[in-house]
């Protein structure tokens, strides 16, 4: 698994980050946010397709991983450490959304409009016009079908055809048992297989 | 001992090799249809990958700067929560003690000696004596009557008469 940290970066090593942290050095903590702050936004981000939420939830996450770092003891990563924070405040969130029934996953005009024409997946200096719309509906119907998931199917999918997870990672993260993962991952394949064949087979 | 969704997936995902992977393979009824459906999971794949993964993160110093703030925030929270309470005042030293009990005592023996000035019975006035030494003249007022009350303490006095045809001339107050 790789970290978005740059050679210079890495010359601190994480886990003297995290001990700096755990004294209470505020400045190692920014170290390690600013390692992952993009990788974690990006993956809250496709769990709740929104700008807005997804920014909330990373800071939720990161002040919560700075709230109990005290209790990292360095048996995994940091990175698959903050993760299970990260996905536990947002399948947390994601349920709380459903059960109020503010859940709009399904709404088409929703999804449309939440999509930021300027997002880095369109390349602006080569992409036509056209070339540009096609690929907002192409993430629109992802973003749609991974809606369709149910927060910890799409978790599991997410972790592990975005960031090449392995199963042990997703397992730690999620805290669940690799079989589950597994599970998890063949139901999300099938379904995301039904509802996207179009896609993949004419992209 | 695994489910067929974990085979099938670890299988997808090129995790299945030597015996593991020709029994799972030999369990297929269909292989080249398996094998169709890992293509397809493996297009899936690229395409999430590929239109996914680039989703950027856009004010990234302010999202460091904002969380900064809360840190400092939440841990200024904290350290209230935790700080111990200011030790009890020491307002209460023995030269105060003494100060104040000084005063107290003196304040309340003024008091004592202004309440019992207060309440000393006042001297009967001379009013009152004319009224207790005056007679009603049967003759003039056959059915006068006079009456007094006092109430000493509050220093009060009624005089309640009835029937008199003329006020008695002793009465009326020097």
């Amino acid at each position: 698994m790789q970290t978005e940290a740059t050679l210079a970066q890495s010359d601190v090593s994480e886990l003297d980050l995290v001990k700096r942290c755990q004294s209470g050095d505020t400045e190692a903590f920014d170290e390690l946010v600013t390692r992952y702050r993009t990788r974690v936004f990006g993956m809250i981000y496709n769990m709740v397709h929104s700008e807005q939420d997804a920014w909330d939830l990373a800071q939720d996450s990161f002040l919560k991983a700075w709230k109990s770092i005290g209790r990292f003891r360095g048996q995994s990563s940091f990175y698959t450490w903050i993760y299970r924070i990260v996905m536990n405040v947002t399948i947390d969130w994601l349920r709380k959304k459903k059960i109020k029934g503010g859940d709009a996953e399904f709404d088409d005009s929703i999804q449309l409009r939440e999509i930021d024409p300027a997002s880095k997946t369109v390349p602006k200096t080569e992409a036509l016009p056209h070339q540009a719309m096609e690929r907002d509906e192409i993430r629109a119907r992802i973003e749609k079908a991974i809606g369709q998931l149910s927060p910890e199917h799409r978790a599991v999918i997410l972790m592990k055809e975005i960031d090449d997870m392995q199963y042990h990672e997703i397992a730690e993260a999620l805290g669940c048992s690799i079989g589950t993962v597994m599970s998890r991952l063949f139901y999300a394949r099938k379904k995301l297989q039904s509802l996207l064949r179009d896609v993949y087979e004419n992209v | 001992m695994k489910t067929f969704e974990e085979k099938w997936t670890a299988w997808l995902d090129d995790q299945l090799s030597g015996r593991e992977l020709s029994e799972f393979e030999a369990s297929l009824p269909d292989k080249a249809a398996a094998h169709v459906e890992k293509a397809e999971a493996k297009k899936l794949g690229e395409l999430l990958k590929r239109e996914l993964s680039a989703h950027p993160l856009k004010n990234e110093e302010f999202f460091s700067h904002q969380l900064r703030e809360r840190i400092v925030q939440e841990s200024g929270e904290q350290r209230r929560e935790r700080a111990p309470r200011s030790p009890t005042s020491s307002w209460w030293t023995i030269p105060r003690l003494l100060w104040a009990g000084t005063t107290s005592l003196a304040v309340f023996l003024i008091c004592t000696v202004f309440v019992m000035r207060q309440e000393r019975p006042p001297e009967e006035s001379q009013y009152l004596t004319q009224i207790l030494n005056a007679r009603v003249d049967p003759v003039v007022s056959p059915n006068g009557t006079v009456s007094i009350f006092e109430v000493k303490q509050d220093r009060v006095t009624v005089l309640w008469t009835e029937g008199l045809q003329t006020l008695p001339a002793d009465y009326a107050a020097k």
